[in-house]
């Protein structure tokens, strides 16, 4: 991290550029959901636009972390500790696929397990 | 005892120890946002209904981006003006740092405050109208009368968004009854002139303390109630009507006492009473019972056995059991209209119910939902038809609000400018090999009408343009002309919008845009209120640094630069996660 006065001033020219950088991003992301000249995939909001909006945020969210919060030059417990994080969050988004054995919906899923239920069959 | 590593760097982990601290707290922040996340999600993916894609306004959101983006670099600014010893340079950066946090809680504040403030109505055939209500007032006859955008508003209008019950009985239940509900029917009640009084002599024979020790009610009633009745018409020579205590828990109201809140407090107090003494009285009987059939079956351990032996009978109970009504029922000498707010009553034939379980006997008079409506969303006739595998279009043909007029006539607009959105995208993007075209107008141009359109087709109208001329298309209104959504004030977008009546009936579900409408405003407000709760906090905290911190700066500006680098931490977390929930919620 710049923690001399010189290297400090120098980093203040990279905030300015990477403010600019997430604020050019900001328009791009909105003129390709708003602007039909910018309209990528199909007519209208899409699988397309969804993935080149997250793929900004996800760039934009980089930067601020890399830049602003020093990540780009940070000491190792910082990374295991904010990693892990991130692993946990990607986990818990993930728990969301056990909904295949909800036994209401999606009885079919527990057959043979003695969980099934014939009485509600899956409807596909 | 000093503690180590405040301001200078463990030699092994080569950090001071706020930092850690701050990195394990954000660790658990983006575990909190990423479970939020994944609700969203969730909610998205599997929704049943047509998602409300891009439902807010894009400015407000946009500008909070910028911003929240802006305030990310002049905190970095304020903490590298402190590690150059420059205070009145860390107090500008600071300072427009806070500012940052201040708009964006306002316009946060806009945005919510025009959620709130907008109806929307799903109807049973599942149109869904949204708008904002007009206002109404009862007249004379207690007939409900809708009052247009411009008409004076006399004293007592409502939002046109009422049940009217000609009221002849109110049935209310002691220890559920809600006393604003109470206070509210009888304020309404007495602007017609008219009084709920009590139908019947109410008797409330409460038990004596000591029930369990032998005194039963029976013995002690007829003396408490001769002298409850002594009372009682010595109050009425007086002239007063009000209840009378009479014995140690005992009530008896008589016929004719007009209702009040204090009534019924007094009524459930010894309603409670006379429950908890029969309870004691029930558990008194039931411990006696086992004690007798343990008796008579010494051998026989198993309490389960047991239990079949065990016989309450009506006989163990005679006489002890204080007898007190669970409710009490009000009449009005004619039927009262009282109207009564959607959301707290459930309607029914001849008796409603209101939200605190109090039953109204009387027929529900006709009760319109009156709607100025900025966009008719038909997503989900349309969804359903096709899951149902009928035409949506000969379906959307035969809905009630085809019947209007005004409707049928922007209907038709829509229809033809979706014909022309539809030849233009074929004649641009051609067909693909099946003979399709490759690109097609999306659900939301097929079966939405936004307020935008609705201005768009009113200012066509005004210039005599056709349906499907390209430059309706320029009409619309631009970001600056709505920038929480429809301005109902507007004297232009009011004869844009069009008035509805929809009756009661047709009613399924109404609600303003709050968490109750659906899953994703649900999910929107869960999320954007605990952001902005982050952000209020962050910008208190880096308002005492700005604030109470000059005695710190002057003894040890390391230590100082090192608070603003942690409270710069988490200000650019939550800048990172707006990062995401701007196109998320916004543009998606």
């Amino acid at each position: 991290m710049a923690d001399s006065v010189e290297e400090i001033k120098k980093a203040q020219k990279l905030y300015i550029l990477i403010g600019a950088v997430l604020f050019t991003f900001t328009v791009v992301t909105v003129a390709v959901a708003t602007q039909p000249w910018l309209d990528f995939g199909g007519h209208g909001f899409d699988m397309a636009d969804m993935t080149i909006g997250l793929l900004i945020a996800s760039v934009k969210a980089t930067l601020v972390g890399a830049i602003f919060m020093h990540l780009n030059h940070e000491k190792k417990l910082i990374y295991y500790v904010f990693g892990l994080g991130i692993i946990l969050a990607l986990a818990l988004m993930g728990l969301t696929g056990f909904h295949y054995i909800d036994p209401l919906e999606y009885g079919n899923a527990l057959e043979g397990t003695g969980f099934f239920n014939p009485a509600n069959p899956v409807d596909d | 005892m000093e503690i180590p590593y405040t301001f200078t760097a463990r030699k092994d982990t080569g950090l001071f120890n706020s930092k850690i601290g701050i990195w394990l707290f954000l660790a658990s922040e983006v575990m909190l946002f990423g479970g939020l996340f994944s609700g969203y999600v969730f909610l998205r993916v599997y929704a049943d209904y047509p998602w409300p894609e891009r439902a807010l306004p894009v400015l407000p959101g946009l500008i909070n981006t910028f911003v929240l983006i802006g305030s990310s670099v002049t905190v970095v600014f304020a903490w590298a003006s402190l590690k150059m010893r420059q205070w009145r340079r860390f107090q500008f950066f600071m300072g427009i740092t806070i500012a940052c946090a201040v708009v964006f809680m306002i316009l946060k504040g806009m945005e919510y405050n025009a959620k709130w403030h907008h109806q929307a109505v799903r109807m049973d055939d599942f149109t869904i109208l949204e708008g904002h209500t007009h206002k109404a007032t009862l007249d004379e006859h207690g007939h409900l009368h809708g009052i247009h955008h411009g008409d004076e508003v006399p004293g007592g209008a409502f939002p046109q968004n009422v049940v009217v019950v000609e009221t002849e009985e109110i049935n209310l239940t002691l220890v559920r009854a809600h006393d604003p509900y109470v206070e509210d029917i009888l304020e309404k009640a007495m602007a017609r002139g008219a009084t709920p009084v009590l139908k019947d002599d109410a008797f409330f024979y409460g038990a004596p303390k000591d029930m369990r020790f032998g005194a039963t009610a029976k013995d002690i009633e007829p003396a408490e109630r001769a002298e409850g009745e002594e009372k009682l018409r010595k109050a009425h020579s007086s002239g007063n009507h009000t209840a009378v205590k009479f014995g140690k828990k005992s009530l008896f109201i008589p016929k004719g006492t007009p209702l009040t809140t204090k009534l019924l407090d007094q009524a459930e107090e010894v309603f409670l009473d006379a429950r908890s003494n029969n309870g004691r009285v029930r558990t008194d009987a039931l411990r006696r019972e086992w004690k007798r059939v343990r008796s008579e079956f010494p051998d026989e351990k198993r309490d389960y056995k047991l239990a079949k032996e065990i016989k309450i009978t009506p006989e163990l109970l005679t006489g002890r059991v204080a007898e007190a009504p669970s409710a009490l029922t009000f009449a009005f000498k004619e039927p009262v209209a009282l109207h009564f707010k959607r959301s707290v009553i459930r309607e029914g034939d001849g008796t409603s119910r209101l939200k605190d379980d109090t039953i109204l006997k009387g027929k529900v008079a006709s009760s319109p939902l009156g709607l100025s409506v900025d966009a008719v969303d038909l997503r989900w006739v349309a969804q359903r038809a096709e899951e149902q595998g009928k035409d949506p279009d000969a379906v959307i043909a035969k809905l009630w609000i085809m019947e209007n007029p005004g409707f049928k006539e922007i209907w038709e607009r829509h229809s033809a400018q979706l014909a022309s959105l539809e030849e233009h995208l074929t004649e641009k993007y051609g067909l693909d090999e099946h003979g399709n075209p490759k690109r097609v107008p999306t659900e939301n141009d097929r079966y939405r009408i936004d307020w935008q359109d609705l201005v768009a087709f009113h200012r066509a109208h005004e210039k005599h343009l056709d349906a499907d001329s390209p430059e309706v298309e320029d009409l619309r209104p631009g970001m600056m002309e709505g920038i929480t959504g429809p301005d109902h004030k507007n004297p232009e977008f009011q004869h844009a919008f069009f008035s509805i009546e929809v009756p009661n009936e047709k009613v399924a579900f109404e609600s303003l845009f709050t968490p109750k409408w659906n899953h994703y405003y649900a999910i929107y407000f869960t999320i954007t209120g605990l952001h902005g709760l982050h952000v209020v906090g962050g910008a208190l905290v880096l308002s005492y640094f700005l604030f109470f911190s000059k005695g710190l700066y002057r003894s040890n500006p390391e230590w100082l630069a090192n608070r603003v680098e942690i409270g710069g931490l988490f200000w650019h977390f939550v800048d990172l996660v707006w990062i995401f929930l701007f196109p998320i919620l916004y543009l998606m």
